[in-house]
């Protein structure tokens, strides 16, 4: 019996080896481990499109100049399921068999975090946008990964900002729902009940929920008893979906409600029609901005996937023309010296002037937006506004 | 303390929704009674009625609750080939190669949902979705009475042609023993494809319930799979009228833990209720003994 | 008959302990590449003879990896990051706690034959997983972060040799000794064994409290080596998916099955990890395709193409 498994063995073993892509000499390679499948994949899809668009850039204008000569740039992208395990072993496969100068980041706190902590034991710098800054601050003092993205304070203020500057009235008590990831316990938990304080509301709830809770009846009927006219929520889509159409199904509508997270894709307002008019959402970019590129960018997303477009193009774009820079302005695959040209980033981006402070973040302005008819319309600060906010929610 | 109007309401919607998973589990409940098979795949017939529910209203407009015999007719002709090639060849093998087919097979349906349809949340729009229903201090949304109420009719339909037809006597006679049956001259291998088409049939129809009453994305069975789990432990496997029992019981308690505990101990309350009755009555609360 | 078993059972403890000396010394020449899939190959490896053990020997198929890989890696953090443990220690007390756990349910699940077991196991996942969601206590679904750098990829590689080692060991004694003879008396007829004396509960739960402490082991090396976990990825079905797929992959029973399901699988998520959107599909497909026609697995394939060879006139 052993024998026919030792050539079992060889045969896998082969195999195995096989696969291994030999790296050209005169490539740059770079990498990412983003959530192609599992529930996340939606936004792996646009994260791909977005780092692939930096990429071909800069290989269409004849590559990044190291040590004195042009050189391709090689993304190579892995998915990682949606699974943290599995963002931490492609991470680490990308470092020592693809060889990688440096990595992109995954997507939301848990997956960015897995591939982070590899890439900052293994000292390879890596750039990522989609993990916000508090979250992603709290794990560690980094080193080697930067992020580009909002900072949980702007977002969770940002509405009762824009509602007391557009001067909406309500009965000022506030619920606050949010779910219990990493970002969720910031905003919800600690954020929120402080702001809503600062701007004169009576918390009458706080309720906090799994991320992939799918029944909200209870929470929806204790604020609709407590006649609360300001809800905010921070949930991710599917549970964004679900709480808007129960709200509707309990006959609760309050007269501002604010869904973070979970209402930004345009397939939230896709699944909820008429629904979604009214909901508002903190973004941090929209084609309207007045950044290079940020209309053009929108325009080639939707012309060449047919799908609507979504802000995570644009970080994940930014974070990967940071990173390219950065190669270019250290002039080498030496991951030392790029991590250090990263740290002198000062350019203004797609999505806004990028700039890191100490703990490798680089904040990114906040908006107000609102469904309107199936659009988002910026309507909050006054400067970028591109419509009139919708009051009360229909 | 809750007020009594929200616990009312909140203890009606767990009943109705009870029904409604009722359903989810019953295609679940019949495969396994009958093929000893725990279908990995069930969440994923589900999303599949849900997203046929979907296309059925934007290509016909006609709308997807009138439509679900159709869904069922359609997700049951999708069925009979996957039993015939995957499952069929499988039969004398023990259960693990039927459930690790079953489970490959769940994973080959997400990613071609991704592929397909992208990783979109999606929901079938419907305007009574979106009702409320008052009546006096309790308020529950309507498409729950209106899922409870197809559910019931659809488990009482599939309970009549478990116990009353010449198809349903075969199948309960290789249920209890298939080499008996098949010395009786049952067709065995007939009747489980059958069987499995009809399990499918009804998790097909359970998704586009659940595609109208809530959302729904590729990756969504996984939980529906577990939750139907429980309902199909509490009533009892292939137990059809005991399924509709587990679904109103599970409901109802994980509102109450929900009321209790918060939102968030709903699916823990269920699981422990699962774990507990699997300890104690593993036939199903309702049986009275080993048979 | 049992005198021949224990012979082999020499030669197969000599062979074991040969080659995890000498993949003791791996580090030193294979590089990071290769340091990295021999880690994850041997906590796997250490899953799967676990698995394989319940199931071949005691029939318990189970679905649960994933409830004991989390135990391990949540209780192997709070002794790192509270007491400040020695991680050798902390990963023993990971095993106990797993083997702790298996003892406690053993009376509900054992109850259980079969298909129920095998949903036990499942619903048993679920709960934990769902605990360590909504008790704070244990990070919510943040989930929690190791306080001290990991130790260099060498070390942690060693870590994974030495319980993959035990691992081996231990299923070797298992299924070398007169207690395979009773495992698979339970595993045929649990009641016929039980009236030849042998008690089928403590037999079925020895195998299942072992498998258990080993699956709790090898979730705190892997852990230790993430940094960070949080429940959805360390309680995920994933793990108890990728293990019980390994075992059929191999090959049910058999006692090299769990290694070369291992490999298997390990090697076609690399070759396939540049097809990043369809990996999973074809991936399932294969599944589909090696249990319809390797109903022993790629062990049992082989073995039986062998001996058809062998033996070409009595075939």
């Amino acid at each position: 019996m052993r024998h026919p498994t030792k050539t079992c063995l060889a045969a896998a073993i082969a195999a195995a080896s096989f696969g291994l892509s030999q790296a050209h000499a005169d490539e740059i390679v770079i990498g990412a481990s983003l959530p192609l499948s599992g529930p996340l994949a939606g936004f792996g899809s646009f994260q791909q499109w977005g780092y692939k668009r930096a990429v071909d850039e800069v290989n269409k204008a004849g590559g990044i100049s190291v040590g004195g000569k042009k050189e391709m740039v090689k993304l190579i992208i892995r998915d990682d399921k949606t699974d943290p395990n599995a963002t931490a072993a492609n991470t680490e496969t990308l470092i020592s068999r693809d060889h990688v100068v440096a990595m992109l980041g995954s997507c939301t706190p848990a997956l960015v975090n897995a591939g982070a902590l590899v890439a900052e034991r293994a000292k390879k710098p890596l750039v990522t946008g989609c993990d916000p800054l508090e979250a992603f601050k709290s794990v560690r003092k980094w080193k080697w990964v930067w992020d580009i993205f909002f900072d949980e304070p702007d977002l969770a203020s940002v509405e009762l900002k824009a509602v007391a500057d557009l001067g909406a009235k309500t009965n000022m008590k506030i619920a606050l729902w949010h779910d219990n990831g990493p970002d969720g316990q910031v905003v919800g938990g600690q954020i929120w009940p402080n702001v809503a304080k600062q701007f004169g509301y009576e918390v009458v709830q706080n309720a906090e929920f799994p991320v992939d809770n799918t029944q909200f009846t209870s929470i929806i009927g204790e604020a609709k008893s407590k006649e609360a006219e300001v809800v905010l929520v921070d949930a991710i889509t599917p549970q964004a979906v679900a709480i808007r159409k129960q709200m509707a199904a309990s006959g609760y509508t309050p007269k501002v409600l604010n869904i973070e997270k979970g209402a930004e894709p345009v397939q939230f307002a896709e699944a909820l029609g008429k629904l979604a008019d009214g909901v508002l959402v903190g973004g941090y970019w929209d084609p309207s901005f007045p950044y290079p590129g940020a209309a053009d960018l929108a325009k080639a997303f939707e012309s060449e996937t047919k799908l609507s477009s979504s802000q995570h193009i644009a970080d994940s774009y930014a974070a990967a023309q940071v990173l390219l820079d950065g190669i270019a302005a250290a002039g080498s695959t030496d991951p030392e010296k790029i991590n250090a040209a990263l740290a002198k980033t000062d350019k203004t981006y797609v999505v806004g002037p990028v700039k890191f402070d100490e703990n490798h973040t680089a904040k990114l302005p906040v908006v107000s937006l609102q469904w309107q008819g199936g659009k988002t319309v910026v309507v909050w600060p006054k400067s970028a506004k591109t419509g009139d906010l919708l009051f009360p929610v229909p | 303390m809750p007020d009594i109007g929200v616990a009312l309401s909140t203890i009606a919607s767990g009943v109705l929704l009870g029904g409604i998973l009722a359903l989810t589990a019953l295609g679940l409940s019949i495969v396994l009674g009958v093929m000893r098979l725990v279908n990995l795949a069930h969440g994923e017939f589900l999303v599949l009625g849900a997203y046929a529910g979907l296309f059925f209203l934007q290509f016909t407009g006609v709308d997807p609750l009138l439509g679900l015999p159709v869904i069922a007719l359609l997700l049951a002709a999708f069925a009979i080939p996957l039993y015939r090639w995957l499952l069929q060849p499988l039969a004398d093998r023990g259960p693990e190669a039927q459930m690790m087919t079953m489970f490959a097979v769940s994973i080959i349906l997400q990613n071609l949902f991704v592929l397909a349809f992208s990783a979109d949340t999606r929901s079938i729009a419907r305007d009574y979705a979106a009702l409320p229903l008052t009546l006096g201090p309790i308020t529950v949304p309507l498409i729950y009475l209106i899922g409870f109420a197809i559910s019931v009719i659809a488990i009482l339909i599939v309970n009549w042609v478990v116990s009353s037809t010449a198809f349903g006597r075969d199948l309960r006679a290789s249920a209890a023993d298939a080499e008996a049956a098949a010395t009786m001259g049952v067709d065995v291998k007939s009747v489980r494809m059958l069987t499995f088409a009809l399990g499918v049939a009804c998790a097909g129809m359970g998704g586009a319930l659940i595609g109208a009453a809530f959302q729904f994305g590729p990756s969504s069975g996984g939980a529906y799979l577990l939750n139907s789990l429980a309902v199909v432990v509490l009533g009892g496997l292939g137990n059809v009228l005991g399924t509709l029992a587990g679904g109103l019981v599970l409901g109802a308690l994980q509102s109450l833990g929900g009321l209790t505990l918060g939102d968030g101990y709903r699916d823990l309350v269920g699981m422990a209720l699962f774990l507990a009755v699997l300890a104690f009555r593993p036939d199903g609360f309702l049986a009275r003994g080993r048979p | 008959m049992i005198g021949k078993a224990a012979a082999g059972g020499v030669v197969e403890t000599a062979v074991i302990l040969i080659v995890a000396a000498a993949l003791w010394f791996a580090p030193a020449f294979a590089g990071d590449y290769w340091l990295q899939i021999g880690f994850r190959a041997l906590i796997y490896l250490s899953l799967a003879e676990g698995w394989n053990l319940m199931a071949g020997s005691a029939g318990l198929v189970s679905l649960g990896a994933s409830c004991f890989v989390g135990l391990g890696a949540y209780v192997v953090f709070g002794l790192l990051n509270k007491l400040d443990m020695p991680p050798p220690l902390a990963l023993a007390l990971a095993a106990a706690a797993g083997g702790a756990l298996a003892a406690f349910v053993s009376p509900a699940l054992f109850r259980l034959r079969g298909l129920y077991f095998t949903v036990g196991t499942l619903a048993l996942a679920e709960l934990l997983r769902l605990t360590m969601i909504n008790v704070s206590l244990f990070g919510g679904a943040t989930g929690i972060f190791l306080a001290q750098d990991p130790p260099d990829l060498p070390a942690l590689f060693h870590c994974a040799l030495v319980v993959a080692f035990l691992a081996s060991l231990a299923i070797t004694f298992c299924a070398r000794t007169r207690a395979s003879v009773i495992l698979r008396a339970v595993r045929d007829d649990e009641d016929a064994a039980a009236q030849m004396g042998v008690r089928p509960f403590r037999v079925k739960l020895a195998a299942f409290a072992l498998a258990s402490a080993i699956s709790a082991m090898a979730g705190g090396v892997q852990a230790i080596k993430l940094g960070a976990i949080e429940p959805y990825g360390i309680f995920g079905l994933q793990w108890s998916i990728d293990v019980l797929s390994m075992a059929i992959i191999g090959g049910v029973g058999l006692r090299l099955g769990p290694l070369v399901g291992v490999i298997f699988v390990i090697a076609l998520g690399e070759l396939l990890a540049d097809y990043p959107e369809a990996h999973v599909a074809i991936a399932g497909v294969i599944l589909i395709v090696l249990i319809r026609f390797a109903p022993r697995g790629v062990v049992g394939l082989v073995a039986y193409q062998k001996l058809a060879s062998r033996r070409p006139a009595t075939a």
